[in-house]
């Protein structure tokens, strides 16, 4: 029996990160050679990712890393009591 | 000094060696909660609550995985347990994915075109782009979420990403792909708002 469209959908991912065996990866492609949306669909898949990692990175706020700073210090002394080397 | 001698300076408490650790990790470990988070009050949260964990608990830290790897670890759980508190939707099954399937398999409904991306970086700004992807991730429900950006951000393999989320491989596997599917069904929708306005 030929399959259709949503039998290839929960093999997209390995088809498109690699580790598909060769078999099922030459199917997929000969579908998607016939198959105007399953061809689409790859193609905005692979875009959906690559977009996500375009998007810099958010620099980490100064007002929130001077905050921390101060936090980590009172927590550690706390902890352990007087940093060692200090007030000598 | 390598990381391994300030691990073993910060457990025997040595604050200097432990502000280097975190230092160096710090950046990278924010990029990935504050993505986690999908707004910045939460991942503001998330960061102190780690941080102080971390030196909570840096006495159990045996330096088997790498610092910041721990490190992302603990903001994983901070952020699970921020999460599971609120009532998150599910997804849709990944069948529904395809248009005409989520009916009786109807052949007539074949005639639904998926809408072609083509190129969105021609189409839109970037920065109103990156705004539209940053929205359809924060969108996303938490464990789809930190399925997704373990898999695709920080580039982690499935079985990696299974373990961090206390998931089976395959239902990691599972909840990549549904994320995968989502975020694109979303960028779908707003590419094809945002194309049919200039070509009109
Ligand atoms: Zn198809």
């Amino acid at each position: 029996m030929a399959k259709k469209c949503p039998d290839y959908i929960q093999d997209l991912n390995d088809y498109l990160d690699g580790g598909m065996n060769p078999e099922l990866c030459a199917e997929i492609e000969s579908h998607i050679g016939e198959c105007e949306n399953c061809r689409i669909m790859i193609d905005s898949l692979r875009q959906t990712v690559t977009l996500c990692r375009d998007g810099s990175e958010e620099p980490l706020p100064e007002a929130l890393d001077k905050r921390l700073s101060g936090l980590l210090r009172d927590r550690w002394k706390k902890k352990f009591g007087k940093q060692r080397g200090q007030d000598c | 000094m390598d990381e391994k001698q300030l691990v073993a300076l910060a457990r025997s408490g040595d604050f200097d060696a432990f502000a280097r650790l975190i230092e160096a990790n710090k950046q990278k470990m924010y990029g990935l909660v504050r993505r986690l988070a999908g707004n910045e009050q939460d991942a503001e949260d998330i960061m102190q609550e780690s941080f102080l964990k971390a030196i909570d608990k840096i006495d159990q830290f045996r330096g088997e995985a790498a610092f910041g790897t721990w490190l992302s670890s603990i903001a994983l759980n901070e952020a699970r347990a921020l999460y599971s508190k609120k009532r998150q939707s599910d997804l849709k099954p990944i069948e529904e994915y395809l248009p005409g399937s989520g009916s009786h398999g109807d052949d007539h409904q074949d005639s639904l075109r998926l809408f072609d991306w083509q190129y969105p970086h021609k189409m839109m700004e970037s920065a109103e782009l990156k705004s539209a992807v940053d929205e359809a991730i924060a969108e996303l429900p938490y464990m789809y979420r930190e399925a997704f950006l373990l898999r695709y951000i920080e580039e982690l393999p499935v079985r990696e990403v299974a373990e961090l989320t206390n998931q089976s491989v395959a239902s990691a596997k599972s909840r990549i792909l549904r994320a995968r599917l989502a975020l694109r069904d979303r960028l779908s929708q707003v590419f094809e708002d945002r194309y049919g306005k200039k070509v009109s």
